[in-house]
């Protein structure tokens, strides 16, 4: 059964968000047991559930700085399998190359998880539905979404912690351009660009609302990501129920000022917190875990003030 | 040419994923878009040889053909209202079938007035007046076709319009259709990456280099291919063949022996290993693979010059 129709409620009425950090991390850690107790002290209402893990592959990786690491999905799927999930699919829909199967055996996905084919679901040829998007941030009116996406019952945005030579940052909002088919938008999906990328993150996280967000911080990109930046090692993730708030959160771990970023402060009226009055932290402290990230000349901006 | 891998595997996943209305979604049991049934047609057509293949061609040629929007372009999926690359594919499909001859001419008409973003005079002045802060290094005033409407034009929506241009009659070209091809082909030199092949279109972010995949380089050089001495393509060419070990799916291992077959370099090993991945490896069945994995290993590409080869 579809996903009912997200509410929309303004955040100064939504309770506060609550954001975990967990560090000192390597991918030869045990994450598998870090996920689930961490997930643990968020209780998500997944038992008996349909969950949707939607990380960020985009392709070969050798330094593992692009891509959420497939050990990190592995076990992120493990932990919600035991805390009652019934089932746990994987979806991405990569936006720059319409190969799929090429882009997940680029990254030794099947070589963590085991056969792919009964839990993996490329979004960007799954049967669509049109949505009515009812922010309008952007000019769109509408977007087709994957149905698996509009079918899950519980959705939860994996991304890389990066930065983006077009928004600034790419984390658990910017994440979710991936479902976004591209069998109906082509590779790359230029509709979302000229629709303005800040906005159209505000109207796709609208329609499709993220139930939780786990970003792999471990090791991260800086400067010209999302795919040609560095590899920045910052042995972090960061969890939490409110997207809005896991970036803005994973902003100040990265030296950046998340009020500065066009779409988390759009995001901040309508769909998350983004002061810390407002964010209950578990965990480490941003303060404890801060590794400034290099940003591109055009987003110098966003470093003022924020050591 | 028919081998059994194309009879058994590829032929018998097609005709048993085709839909009731005609047509085929990208997977078994989803449902019918113009795009894969474009893909299994032009396979079909290729290589039908019973009554069954025959019957399966015809009901989705029926089925391209009333999935066709009144302006003469295709949508991506039957709910949208607007045009698409897909116009170009379903054309493609659809060349020297004469009962629908004008539904190609419409689409080609159409693809021929549909300009991308960057060609419009208002993008173009806004563009001149930013150069400076241009971020990468293309020539926008070379440009080709796009995804969808009024956005930027990109390496595969432009291969595919070429392939169709330049495959389709004369009597069936609009106007400007010769000059869009032109236009469209330097665009397709000009988002070269460095040493070589082709990505989505973004040859230099940056001042850093993109790097080439698999699938867009094929069908870059299959839309260039009346230009084989040229020394961008000699490149490509080299850059796909030195590359070709390191493919590990079926998708992007059919388009390389697509293009190097073009091209007349014909290497077995490439049939052999996706024989190999569809017979032994758990792969993810997607019916535009298929259709290429059958014109990949199926011998001579009458799809590719439909005005010689192609049935009717």
């Amino acid at each position: 059964m579809p996903r009912p129709a997200p509410v929309m409620i303004p955040s100064f009425s939504r309770p506060n968000s609550r954001v975990a950090i967990r560090s000192s991390l390597s991918y030869q850690s045990d994450i598998a047991s870090v996920l689930y107790e961490t997930l643990r002290e968020f209780d998500p209402p997944v038992r008996g559930k349909t969950v949707l893990l939607k990380p960020n592959f985009v392709g070969s990786d050798p330094l593992g700085m692009t891509n959420t690491h497939p050990v990190v999905v592995g076990a992120a799927r493990e932990a919600f399998l035991r805390l009652g999930a019934s089932l746990v699919l994987i979806g991405e829909g990569p936006a720059m190359d319409r190969d799929t199967q090429a882009v997940i055996e680029s990254i030794l996905l099947r070589e963590y998880l085991g056969p792919l084919s009964k839990i993996f679901v490329d979004l960007n040829v799954d049967d669509v539905e049109r949505v009515g998007l009812r922010t309008r941030a952007s000019r769109l009116k509408e977007l087709y979404f994957p149905k698996t996406i509009l079918g899950a019952d519980f959705l939860v945005s994996m991304p890389k912690m990066k930065t983006h030579h077009w928004a600034g940052v790419t984390l658990s909002l910017k994440n979710m351009f991936g479902v976004v088919p591209g069998s109906c938008y082509g590779w790359p999906k230029n509709i979302l660009h000229w629709a303005g990328i800040d906005r159209a993150i505000l109207d796709i996280n609208a329609a499709v609302r993220p139930d939780f967000a786990i970003v792999d911080g471990i090791i991260g990109m800086e400067g010209n990501g999302p795919i040609q930046g560095a590899s920045k090692s910052c042995g972090v993730l960061v969890l939490g129920d409110d997207p809005v708030a896991v970036d803005s959160s994973c902003a100040r771990i990265m030296g950046l000022r998340p009020e500065k970023i066009d779409y988390l402060e759009r995001a901040s009226t309508l769909l998350g917190h983004i002061q810390p009055e407002k964010i209950s932290q578990l965990g480490e402290t941003i303060e404890s875990v801060r590794t400034p990230f290099a940003v591109l000349k055009a987003f110098q901006y966003l470093r003022q003030g924020s050591e | 040419m028919r081998s059994a891998f194309v009879e058994s595997i590829c032929l018998a996943y097609l005709l048993g994923a085709q839909n009731e209305d005609g047509g085929w979604g990208f997977h078994e049991g989803s449902a019918s878009r113009a795009e894969p049934t474009a893909w299994a047609l032009i396979a079909l057509v290729e290589f039908a040889s019973t009554p069954a293949h025959e019957e399966a061609s015809s009901r989705a040629v029926q089925f391209l053909g009333a999935a066709q929007l009144s302006d003469g372009s295709w949508p991506s999926t039957p709910q949208m209202v607007e045009g698409s690359w897909v116009t170009s594919l379903a054309c493609l499909a659809l060349l020297g079938r004469k009962e629908f001859s004008q539904n190609v001419a419409r689409g080609i008409g159409w693809l021929c007035m549909e300009l991308p973003g960057e060609a419009k005079l208002f993008r173009r002045v806004v563009r001149s007046v930013m150069a400076k802060r241009t971020q990468s290094t293309q020539n926008d005033s070379y440009f080709g076709w796009s995804w969808t409407r009024g956005t930027a034009s990109w390496v595969e929506p432009t291969s595919y319009a070429i392939l169709l241009l330049r495959n389709a009659p004369p009597e069936l070209l609009s106007g400007d259709a010769k000059r869009r091809l032109g236009i469209g082909e330097t665009m397709l030199y000009d988002r070269m990456c460095p040493g070589g092949g082709w990505n989505c279109g973004n040859p230099m972010v940056y001042g850093v280099p993109g790097e080439p995949q698999m699938s867009s380089t094929a069908w870059a050089l299959l839309a260039l291919i009346e230009h084989p001495e040229r020394p961008e393509i000699q490149e490509s060419l080299a850059w796909l063949e030195g590359n070709t070990k390191s493919i590990q799916s079926p998708g992007s291992l059919s388009l390389a022996a697509i293009a190097m077959n073009a091209y007349g370099r014909r290497d077995p090993l490439l049939t052999d290993s996706l024989r190999a991945m569809y017979e032994a490896k758990e792969i993810f069945w997607n019916v535009p693979e298929v259709a290429w994995a059958a014109l990949a290993t199926g011998g001579a590409p009458n799809w590719l010059n439909p005005k010689s080869g192609g049935k009717s």
